[in-house]
């Protein structure tokens, strides 16, 4: 029986079977599944510890979203009226509709989380030199789809998260100079949010950004092969150094030898040598298949023990106390709470300020970083180059910065978003969920 | 320039197919500024003066909190100037849940991230007897609508 499903598996998905090296490494060329890798990779590029393996689990964070989020869609429907209860159903009446409900939740976090982590990486191993500035810049973007996938996501089960967090979020847009109440009328698809409003972020969510993010993943692979993989093949190449190989024995004699003081040397290449590099199947794929098995597991085990948070259906009259942004946004939350600036009889609002200024201006400087970066490129493909002490501390300290922010928003704000310590007594709120 | 037939019969062709296109593209782009609004019109009528308690008052429909000092009535926008939140009224002063504005019973600014006071809205008193407000007409703080005790 086994051997009959795999007769069938190798008649589906081969043409044609190998005899030698050179045919094996034809041969993943020639299949289906294996063409997207080159037929051989370098073993410095498959260490766990170099990569972790961040972006294979962002890929796999992905693939789950997808279909957890097709799925989600049939039942699903994006009206202010049905929506909430369209969510309560996935809950309480289809089959198994909270699981799914729930990875998708899980894993979308999971995955702003992990892209974000990813992007350390490549930080702190200086693998954005050279060639790979583009795909340094494609990855920041992902990134920033990601986020807009999550804000999107969050909206569409209309219940008070949902419905503030698209008050604030639309209110932010409209405090950009010039162009911001106009941005502000297309996002909500009038003056106030309503239906228009849910309608368009679905739209947004299952379908423009998905496929824009697809589109760009597809290119962010292909940038990596054509860039000549991993950065830390470089790592391999800075530490070869030219020596003279023992010149092999042989018993005839070259022109050069008839010339006193020159002999014929070999000399060691300072490339990836055959004995770097495996075939990408089954070395690689093996691990691919493992990493995305992993994930998968961790979201469904996420899935089965931690419900996905709804709070109550959306209600314009009444605004929760405190209003949380979920996680990864607090610390624009603590941004815009904090950085309205007044001089005289003159404002400027924090919406602007934290909003749109300082958000604006990290992004920017994260996109230009390979071109501000001026350190030597033996530092390329290692781990905390020393001679990059200065660029990493900084990535670091902005980086715990953020995560301090998050911690004050998400541990110490109470109501009306006042700090409250640990221990010290917060006054009871009336919840509306 | 060379103006033979071919060469201009080609640009109107070519100019044709784009501007075809791009019209198409900015047709597609127009549709996604809505002509019709299905929302509430901006003046709208609340209970009657007499139904409104002294002090402040909070409708939650549309988001406002109706002030009554005896005769005098006036109405704050409840909707907070920094991102929209709706404030809440704490004895005395607004509290923003949202972000930690507070403003003052008239509606300036104590402190927190809002750059400026809470809206006032002009308020009558219709034909029939209501309170009405327009919220697209905004008025000074000194802004009071007296109520004669008969009418009320």
């Amino acid at each position: 029986m086994g051997d009959k499903i795999k007769s069938l598996w190798r008649k589906t998905s081969w043409a044609w079977s190998p005899d030698s090296e050179r045919e094996s490494s034809e041969a993943i060329v020639k299949n289906f599944w294996l063409h997207w890798f080159p037929a051989k990779v370098a073993r410095a590029s498959m260490d766990w510890n170099y990569s972790f393996w961040l972006g294979t689990a962002s890929a796999a964070l992905l693939l789950i979203l997808t279909v957890t989020g097709v799925m989600l869609m049939f039942f699903y429907v994006p009206s202010t009226e049905r929506a909430y209860g369209s969510i309560k159903d996935l809950q309480y009446a289809v089959s198994f509709g909270r699981l799914l409900r729930n990875q998708h939740r899980w894993a979308a976090e999971g995955m702003v989380a992990i892209v974000y982590i990813h992007m350390a990486r490549v930080f702190f191993t200086g693998a954005y030199r050279g060639t790979r500035a583009v795909n340094w810049v494609v990855g920041v973007v992902l990134f920033l789809s990601t986020l807009l996938l999550s804000f999107t996501g969050y909206l569409l089960p209309w219940d008070q998260l949902a419905f503030w967090a698209i008050t604030v979020g639309t209110s932010i847009a409209k405090q950009a100079p010039v162009v911001g109440p106009t941005i502000q009328f297309i996002l909500l698809g009038g003056h106030e949010i309503g239906q228009q409003t849910l309608l368009r972020f679905y739209v947004l969510h299952v379908f423009f950004l998905p496929v824009f993010a697809l589109v760009l993943f597809a290119y962010h692979m292909w940038r990596i092969r054509k860039d000549g993989g991993l950065a830390a093949i470089e790592r391999v190449r800075n530490e070869r150094t030219m020596a003279p190989k023992a010149t092999p024995k042989t018993k005839s004699y070259s022109l050069f030898g008839i010339t006193p003081g020159t002999s014929v040397q070999v000399m060691s290449s300072t490339g990836l040598e055959q004995s770097d590099q495996v075939f990408s199947s089954p070395n690689m794929s093996r691990r691919i298949a493992l990493v995305f098995l992993i994930v998968f597991n961790i979201t469904l085990l996420a899935a089965l023990l931690f419900n996905a948070p709804l709070e109550g259906l959306a209600n314009p009259s009444v605004t929760p106390n405190p209003a949380k942004a979920p996680w990864y946004f607090v610390w624009l939350q603590e941004l815009v709470a904090s950085t309205t600036v007044r001089m005289g009889g003159f404002t400027v609002s924090g919406a602007l300020l934290g909003g749109i200024l300082l958000p604006g201006f990290l992004l920017a400087v994260l996109t230009l970083w390979p071109w501000i970066d001026r350190s030597p490129l033996r530092t390329e493909g290692r781990w905390l180059a020393p001679e990059r002490r200065r660029q990493n501390a900084t990535f670091a300290v902005a980086t715990l910065l953020v995560i301090l922010l998050i911690m004050v928003g998400v541990y110490l704000r109470g109501p009306y978003w006042r700090i409250y310590w640990p221990g010290q007594p917060r006054p009871e709120m009336p919840r509306f969920y | 320039m060379d103006f033979d037939r071919r060469r201009i019969l080609k640009f109107i062709g070519k100019g044709s197919v784009l501007a075809a296109f791009l019209g198409q593209i900015g047709a597609a782009g127009r549709a996604f500024f809505p002509n019709v609004l299905y929302e509430p019109p901006s003046r709208f009528k609340l209970k009657r003066p007499g139904d409104y308690p002294d002090g402040y008052t909070l409708d939650e429909a549309h988001r406002l909190y109706v002030i009554r000092q005896k005769d005098a009535f006036h109405v704050i926008s409840a909707i907070c100037t920094h991102l929209g939140c709706n404030v809440q009224w704490k004895d005395t002063e607004f509290d923003c849940p949202c972000h930690g504005s507070r403003f003052h019973p008239d509606g300036t600014v104590i402190s927190g991230p809002a750059p400026r006071a809470l809206d006032w809205f002009a308020t009558t008193v219709s034909p029939d007897g209501f309170l009405q407000v327009d919220s697209a007409q905004e008025v000074a703080r000194d802004f009071r609508l007296l109520v004669g005790k008969g009418k009320a």
